[in-house]
C-alpha cells in the first residue's frame, strides 16, 4: 500500500500532464465538430477589446489606401447619381400623371440593407482562416448575413456576440458557394483548395461552357447574397476532379491581406423565404 | 527568488501579447509563422518543479488558443514539451548542474542553441500535426514545420543573445 502511495506522489506530475493533455485533445476535437466554441473565440467581450485596441493603430497605418479607394468609389457614384437625376428629371417633366394622390408608399423598403462594421481581428495563416468584426448582435448582426467589401464578396457571419462577430471568409475550406459567369446562366459551386490566399476555385461548370480569362465571376441563387455580387475573375483553367465538369481558378475581387472596412448585408425577407423553404425540405 | 517568479509572469504576458498581436500576422511566402512563445519554457530555471512546468505550458498555450480561435491545439503541444522538458535538458546539458541555473546564450551558447533547435522542432512538429486533423497535404505541413522552425529559432537565438549582450555590459 505504503508503495503504491510511494508510486503515485513520485509520478503524480506524469498524470497531471496526462490529464492535461487529454483536455487539450477534448478541445481540439470539440472545437472541429462544433466548428466554433462559443467561449473561445475572438468574437468573445474581453478577446474583442483587445483586438480592437490593436486595430486602432494598424487602421491608421492603411488609412490613406482606403482613402484613396473610397473616394474612386465616391466618384463612380457621383456619376451614377448624376445620369440617374438627369433622367429622373427627363421622366417627371415628361410625365403629366405625377399628382400627389399617387404619392409613394412611405414605408416601402428595398430587400437588402447594409450595415458597415470594422475588420478588428483576422487570421490567414493557417486553414481555419476567420475574420472578427466589430458590430454584434446590438446592431442587429444575425449568424448566416452575408458579408461584402467596397470590391466583393468576403464570407458569412457565424458567429455572434453582443458587440462583435465572427466571419467565415470565402478562403476557409468550410466555405460553399453558388457562382457563375456573368455572361451565362450555368452555375457552379464555389470553394477553396486552401492553397493560395488569392485564389478560390469555381467548380461544377459544364465542359461547354464558354469562357474567357478575365471573365467576370458573380454570386447566383444564394439565400445569403444578392444576385449579381461580384466574387472575382476567372484568372486560368484549372485541375477538374471530374471529366463531365469545368474548373476555373478564379481570382478573388477582394484583397484580404489589406481588408478593413465590410458590409453585412441584411436581407428582410430571410426569414420568410427560410421559413418557406423549410417546408419544401420536410 | 520572488523577482524571478515575478519576471517569469512578465515574460509570459509579454509572449502571450508578442504572438497574438505581432507575430501571428507574420506568414512568409504562406509557409513560415514564427512561433515564439515556447521561449517561456525554455527560460525555466533547471530544477524547476514538474508542476509548475507543466501547468504553465498549458496555460501559456490554452490563453494563446483563445486568442487564435484553435481550442486545444497549442494547449497540446505545449503540454506535451512541458513534460518533456527535463528529459530534453538532460540531453544537452549535464545532469548535475545547480537548480537555479537558466538556459541561455550566456550559459553556454552551443548548448543552448541546440536545446532551443530540438525544442522548437518538437513543438512545431506537434503543433502542425495536431492542426492538420484538419488540413489535406502533409508536404505542404511538412514545409510549414521547417520553414516556421528556422525562423522561430532564429528569433529566439538572436533575441536572448541581445538580452545577453545588454546584461554583461551593464556588469562592466
Amino acid at each position: 500500500m505504503r508503495n503504491l502511495f510511494n508510486f503515485i506522489i513520485r509520478n503524480s506530475h506524469w498524470m497531471l500532464a496526462t490529464l492535461l493533455i487529454a483536455f487539450s485533445f477534448y478541445l481540439v476535437f470539440a472545437h472541429n465538430s462544433y466548428q466554433r466554441s462559443v467561449y473561445l473565440n475572438s468574437s468573445n467581450k474581453v478577446m474583442g477589446w483587445i483586438y480592437n485596441t490593436s486595430n486602432n493603430v494598424t487602421s491608421f497605418v492603411h488609412l490613406k489606401k482606403n482613402n484613396q479607394l473610397l473616394l474612386e468609389q465616391n466618384a463612380t457614384l457621383e456619376s451614377e447619381l448624376y445620369l440617374l437625376r438627369s433622367t429622373l428629371n427627363d421622366l417627371v417633366s415628361s410625365d403629366s400623371s405625377n399628382v400627389v394622390a399617387f404619392a409613394n408608399d412611405s414605408i416601402a423598403q428595398s430587400q437588402f440593407s447594409f450595415i458597415p462594421s470594422e475588420v478588428v481581428n483576422m487570421s490567414f495563416s493557417g486553414p481555419n482562416n476567420f475574420i472578427t468584426i466589430n458590430r454584434g448582435s446590438i446592431d442587429g448582426i444575425k449568424p448566416d448575413m452575408g458579408v461584402i467589401s467596397q470590391r466583393g464578396v468576403v464570407g458569412v457571419v457565424s458567429n455572434v456576440s453582443t458587440n462583435f462577430s465572427l466571419v467565415i471568409p470565402i478562403i476557409n475550406p468550410l466555405f460553399r458557394l453558388s457562382a457563375k459567369l456573368k455572361n451565362s446562366d450555368n452555375y457552379g459551386s464555389l470553394s477553396w483548395n486552401g492553397k493560395n490566399l488569392n485564389e478560390a476555385q469555381l467548380g461544377e461548370l459544364p465542359k461547354h461552357e464558354v469562357y474567357n480569362n478575365g471573365d467576370t465571376v458573380v454570386t447566383s441563387f444564394s439565400r445569403i447574397f444578392p444576385k449579381q455580387l461580384i466574387i472575382g475573375f476567372v484568372s486560368r483553367i484549372g485541375e477538374s476532379k471530374d471529366d463531365n465538369f469545368n474548373t476555373f481558378e478564379v481570382e478573388l475581387a477582394t484583397d484580404f491581406k489589406s481588408l478593413q472596412n465590410v458590409l453585412i448585408i441584411s436581407d428582410m425577407y430571410y426569414e420568410e423565404q427560410k421559413a418557406l423553404e423549410s417546408v419544401a425540405k420536410r | 527568488m520572488k523577482i524571478r517568479y515575478l519576471q517569469e509572469v512578465f515574460i509570459f504576458i509579454l509572449l502571450i501579447m508578442l504572438q497574438v498581436i505581432l507575430l501571428n500576422r507574420i506568414n512568409v511566402f504562406g509557409y513560415a509563422t514564427p512561433v515564439l512563445y515556447i521561449y517561456f519554457l525554455l527560460k525555466l530555471p533547471f530544477g524547476r518543479n514538474h508542476f509548475y512546468t507543466i501547468i504553465s505550458g498549458f496555460l501559456i498555450g490554452l490563453i494563446i488558443d483563445i486568442f487564435l480561435n484553435t481550442p486545444g491545439m497549442n494547449a497540446a503541444a505545449t503540454t506535451i514539451v512541458a513534460t518533456f522538458r527535463k528529459p530534453i535538458l538532460n540531453l544537452f546539458y549535464d545532469r548535475e548542474i545547480f537548480d537555479e541555473f537558466v538556459p541561455g546564450m550566456n550559459t553556454g551558447a552551443s548548448q543552448f542553441v541546440r536545446f532551443t533547435v530540438f525544442t522548437v522542432l518538437f513543438h512545431l512538429t506537434l503543433l502542425f500535426f495536431i492542426e492538420s486533423f484538419t488540413l489535406f497535404n502533409a508536404v505542404d505541413t511538412f514545409l510549414r514545420i521547417i520553414a516556421s522552425s528556422i525562423v522561430s529559432i532564429l528569433i529566439i537565438i538572436s533575441m536572448d543573445g541581445l538580452i545577453y549582450r545588454k546584461k554583461s555590459s551593464e556588469q562592466t
